[in-house]
């Protein structure tokens, strides 16, 4: 309850503070419990030894304390705060993508990851959390608009600087999260429907326009998926061998730490995008049924947050974080099963990546806060 | 609450159904195709998964050694660091980084290895060699960081090792990692990604000898490539014979010698020393400059160092002994004076009129020496090397009479040594000169043809196998640098007896006369002044052979030649009659342009050298440039 008294309530103009008794403990649940899952996959990653500095538990470990601070601030903080400074966090953004591509290292001359402290950071993860807070508050500004398509443009407007940004890293999945996000929150929060399938007509015929600027490799990415035999050895060497992993894993897996395919390389980024692969490998069938199951219970939450809160920042949020999550979920799982492209989507809590996992916290954390500042409406 | 009469939520209620039906889709959508992998398809991918841990990879064969006549040790084979990398197992995303690494700690450009590794695009499962040689330490690091490296092995390997580097070099030759290409036509012989294959000298041309048969294994993988245990050897492998050779190392360094002693004089861009044995055709030794070093080639020689070697001017891969063919000169006597002797056109004792010149309508031919030697015979004429004296022989034999001679001596073919990359030499004939210029050979081009210039062209190998027959009688033996071959416990697979390519059919009368005029080349001083008195009665002959463009002063850059024989034993005075000479020799300094005859000089040296003289009769200022001797 220490948190609770730091909180500037005295600043808020509004009537409102934050309750604890209202922290949604199943969202904490499910949230933790999938942290923990990521945690024992980063255990098994970690051949060299677990225990040793550097490794991949180690750094998992570190960054899963940082979630859990990043995520009790996140919950402690007022979200109306946000909307307040939605335009600084929106500089913020931008400017921690320009910081990427002006200094980001990664394999094959991407501009990717910024190295804070010896730790290797994504910047465009935390964009995405970033993003949604953006878009929220933009849309909560423009309430009373939402079915006008002058509020589905400005939202594109706004949403367009960091995709480019992201894409010419180059970064397609994630810039695609952030067309998922824009998507997710214009839809829950009562943006127009008639504009919204126009727009996405206007996307799927600007696609011969995206095929035209993607890198050889991403293009090669996405030809291997419709065919991996086609190139067994480049790119479709991942699908083939994330679901000989995934395949050979079958109904109860292999055991912890007897993934044969994750043992080692054979999954080739397997402890970043490929870790779920890992997970299908060594935990089987019902390893992945209970990560749904738990992917399940938090999508609910965090629908629910927004159904239940009383404002548009909160509906807007809630869809933002909920197309943030079930896209990441959707085309990581079927990254791995061959039934989505290689891309460098994450999946939540389970790739081992530290940005990620924050900016899951912070979006969750802020779920929270708006689920502990809403008033509670006689329903 | 801002005013807002309600919240959202109840014109929103479908919105979030239809959010949530679309989660459950996916949700559906991912566990399906989860059941049908893991549930469905679960063995069979687990077959799979057992399929990639393990391989079944070759047991390279130890290649065969190789020897000289004595057993000297050649060619070995020493352990060595190899990095390879299957490019199956190093997935395209880390390829550049890994590339990168191995380019840093290699100190090779990773453009290089991406070359290499793009050439095998169809042969992922091939192990690409990268780097071999590695030095311990670097091979540490890389088995250290091996989790970093996918798909990059380290093993350690034999490689060759020239134990006299580039003194064996043109006979010995060098290996090299059999390319991707050549891999479409060889593996049917069973090579494999990685294999060595003979690329010149012996290496190449006893290949099938040397190169044994690779074993195999099934080893267990784990999945960067690495082998952690072999379950299963499923085939030894089978060491290369070995090769003893019939060069003499210390023969060879004797040879070498000779010409680095005149190359204190006199820049030779080229020169070739062959010592055989007359009797059967062995290669005592086989000296062609510039070499190179063949253990650059067996620790990996680098591409700048490759490409210098290849725009050397001079060549150095080539082995001029037998790659090459140039105007024999005066050497070439030999077949116009034998020629005519067995056609009749003279005997021993017709005397010929020579002059400074022979004339063919408005064209003068001149002989060397501008005033000739008058009235000569057979011996005179070859002694004193008289060009107007074969002129004539040759008007008379005729082109086409003369090019049988000289095939029967064994010209214009290949002699057939067991060494790649001979070529055939040119004797003119009328149809020869009509298929190719399509004109008529001219009498003053026959002139040319009895005195070794103009279109004759031979190997300095031929010219040597050719006086070796005159010395042993007329036996045309097919030269070999292969003794025997040896199996790996050292017993004989193959003892190559000598060959005889043809009988020369010459009457042994003419050869006995060639063989004293060969002798009195040497006692008449004309052209190799000093050399008889060497206590070596060696007979031969003297070439000079003008080739190319004229320089300011009108003079054409001229090679000089010796070839000859020496006595069995080699301290028995002088025998015609003789046929049981054990060493012929041959010279050839390539446009030498020196005053006097820099093979003879050479020849010299060597023959004090080999022989232990104790005298020193070389004259090194005969080797100062000049044209005013440019005897024959």
């Amino acid at each position: 309850m220490r948190v609770e008294r730091s909180q500037p309530t005295a600043l808020v103009t509004r009537p409102q503070t934050g309750s604890w008794h209202e922290f949604d403990v199943q969202l904490a649940f499910y949230a933790l419990a999938l942290g923990i899952i990521g945690l024992v996959m980063a255990w098994t990653n970690s051949p060299d030894g677990a225990l040793q500095p550097g490794s991949t538990f180690a750094r998992g470990l570190i960054w899963f304390a940082v979630a859990i601070v990043a995520f009790s601030l996140a919950a402690a903080f007022d979200y109306r705060w946000l909307r307040t400074f939605s335009w600084l966090l929106y500089l913020v953004n931008i400017g921690l993508l320009l910081v990427t591509l002006a200094v980001g290292t990664g394999i094959g001359g991407v501009q990717r990851w910024v190295t804070i402290l010896g730790l290797q950071f994504q910047f465009s993860e935390i964009s995405k959390v970033l993003m949604i807070a953006v878009l929220a508050a933009y849309l909560a500004a423009r309430q009373d608009k939402l079915g006008n398509l002058s509020t589905l443009i400005g939202a594109g407007l706004l949403t367009a600087p960091p995709f480019v940004l992201v894409m010419i890293q180059p970064d397609l999945g994630t810039s695609l999260v952030f067309g998922a996000i824009l998507v997710g929150a214009l839809f829950l929060c009562g943006a127009s429907l008639r504009w919204l399938t126009i727009a996405a007509a206007a996307a799927v015929s600007a696609l011969p326009v995206i095929w035209a600027v993607l890198q050889d490799y991403q293009r090669q990415r996405i030809l291997s998926f419709f065919d991996p035999s086609s190139d067994p050895q480049g790119a479709g060497y991942q699908v083939i061998q994330s679901q000989i992993a995934v395949g050979s894993g079958g109904i109860f897996g292999k055991g912890l730490t007897n993934g044969t395919q994750s043992a080692a390389n054979l999954l080739p980024v397997q402890s970043t995008d490929f870790a779920f692969a890992g997970l299908l490998e060594q935990l089987g069938f019902v390893g992945g049924l209970v990560v749904f199951l738990l992917f399940i219970g938090l999508i609910w939450r965090v629908l629910l947050v927004g159904w239940r809160s009383d404002s548009v920042f909160g509906v807007a949020f809630a869809g933002g974080v909920t197309a943030m999550l079930v896209f990441q979920l959707l085309v990581n799982a079927g990254m791995v099963s061959g039934i989505m492209p290689v891309t460098g989507i994450p999946l939540p809590f389970i790739t081992h990546g530290g940005a990620s996992l924050i900016s899951t916290a912070i979006a969750l954390g802020v779920l929270q806060s708006i689920h502990m500042h809403v008033s509670r409406a006689p329903w | 609450m801002l005013g807002r009469p309600e919240p959202p939520r109840s014109r929103l209620g479908v919105r979030f159904a239809a959010v949530g039906l679309v989660f459950v889709l996916v949700i559906g959508l991912l566990t399906t195709r989860l059941f049908y992998l893991q549930v469905m398809q679960g063995g069979y991918f687990a077959g799979l998964a057992e399929a990639n841990q393990s391989a079944t990879v070759a047991l390279p064969a130890a290649r065969g050694l190789i020897y000289d006549r004595e057993g000297r040790p050649l060619a070995i084979n020493v352990p060595s660091y190899v990095v390879r990398i299957r490019p199956a197992d190093l997935p395209y995303p880390n390829r550049d980084a890994v590339v990168g690494e191995l380019s840093t700690l290699l100190d090779i450009p990773s453009s290089q290895i991406i070359q290499q590794l793009d050439s095998y695009a169809n042969r992922q499962f091939d192990q690409v060699q990268i780097a071999s040689d590695v030095p311990s330490d670097v091979a540490r690091i890389l088995i250290e960081d091996s989790r970093n490296l996918p798909g990059v092995a380290v093993t350690v390997d034999e490689r060759r090792e020239y134990e006299y580097g580039s003194l064996m070099a043109d006979v010995i030759g060098y290996n090299g990692q059999v390319s991707a290409s050549e891999l479409a036509d060889l593996s049917g012989l069973g090579y494999q990604s990685g294999d060595e294959l003979g690329r010149a000298g012996v290496e190449e041309s006893y290949e099938s000898e040397l190169r044994g048969v690779n074993g195999q294994q099934q080893v267990e993988r784990d999945a960067s490539g690495r082998i952690i245990r072999t379950v299963q050897v499923t085939q030894e492998p089978q060491a290369g014979d070995s090769l003893e050779l019939t060069l003499d190392v210390q023969t060879q360094q004797e040879v070498l010698d000779s010409i680095d002693w005149a190359l204190n004089y006199v820049h030779l861009q080229r020169a070739v020393m062959i010592v055989m044995n007359p009797q059967n055709g062995q290669i005592l030794a086989m000296v062609s400059l510039p070499t190179y070093d063949d253990n650059q080639f067996a620790l990996g020689i680098s591409s700048a160092d490759y490409q210098a070697l290849l725009d050397d001017p001079n060549h150095p891969l080539i082995n001029w002994a037998i790659g090459d063919q140039f105007p024999p000169g005066s050497t070439y006597k030999l077949v116009t004076g034998s020629g005519a002797l067995m056609d009749g056109i003279i005997t021993d004792t017709t005397q010929l009129q020579t002059a400074g010149y022979l004339e063919i309508g408005s064209y003068k031919y001149y002989d060397w020496n501008r005033k000739g030697f008058g009235l000569q015979d057979i011996y005179q004429g070859f002694a004193h090397s008289s060009d107007t004296f074969f002129y004539q022989l040759a008007g008379d034999l005729g082109i086409d009479r003369l090019a049988q001679w000289a095939q029967q001596w064994g010209f214009g073919a290949r002699t057939g040594i067991d060494l790649p990359g001979e070529v055939p030499g040119i004797v003119p004939t009328n149809a020869w000169k009509e298929s190719v210029f399509n004109q008529p050979i001219y009498p003053g081009e026959v002139y040319q043809a009895g005195i070794g210039q103009g279109y004759d062209a031979v190997t300095p190998l031929q010219l040597l196998n050719a006086y070796a027959a005159l010395a042993n009688g007329g036996t045309l033996y097919e030269p070999q640098v292969v003794n025997r071959v040896l199996a790996p416990d050292g017993s004989v697979v193959q003892d190559f007896q000598p060959k005889v390519l043809a009988q020369v059919g010459v009457s042994p009368s003419v050869l006995e006369i060639m063989r004293q005029a060969a002798r009195d080349v040497v006692t008449s001083r004309t052209t190799t002044l000093n050399l008889t008195d060497e206590p070596i009665a060696i007979a031969g002959k003297t070439g000079t052979a003008e080739f190319g463009t004229r320089d300011a002063n009108g003079h054409l850059p001229y090679h000089t030649w010796f070839v000859g024989y020496v006595p069995n034993p080699p301290n028995a005075p002088f025998d015609a009659s003789a046929t049981n000479s054990q060493l012929a020799i041959l010279c050839f300094a390539y446009a030498s342009n020196t005053r006097g005859n820099a093979a003879v000089e050479i020849v010299k040296y060597f023959l004090q050298e080999h022989y232990h003289l104790g005298i020193d009769l070389t004259r090194p200022d005969l080797l100062q440039a000049g044209f005013e001797y440019a005897g024959h």
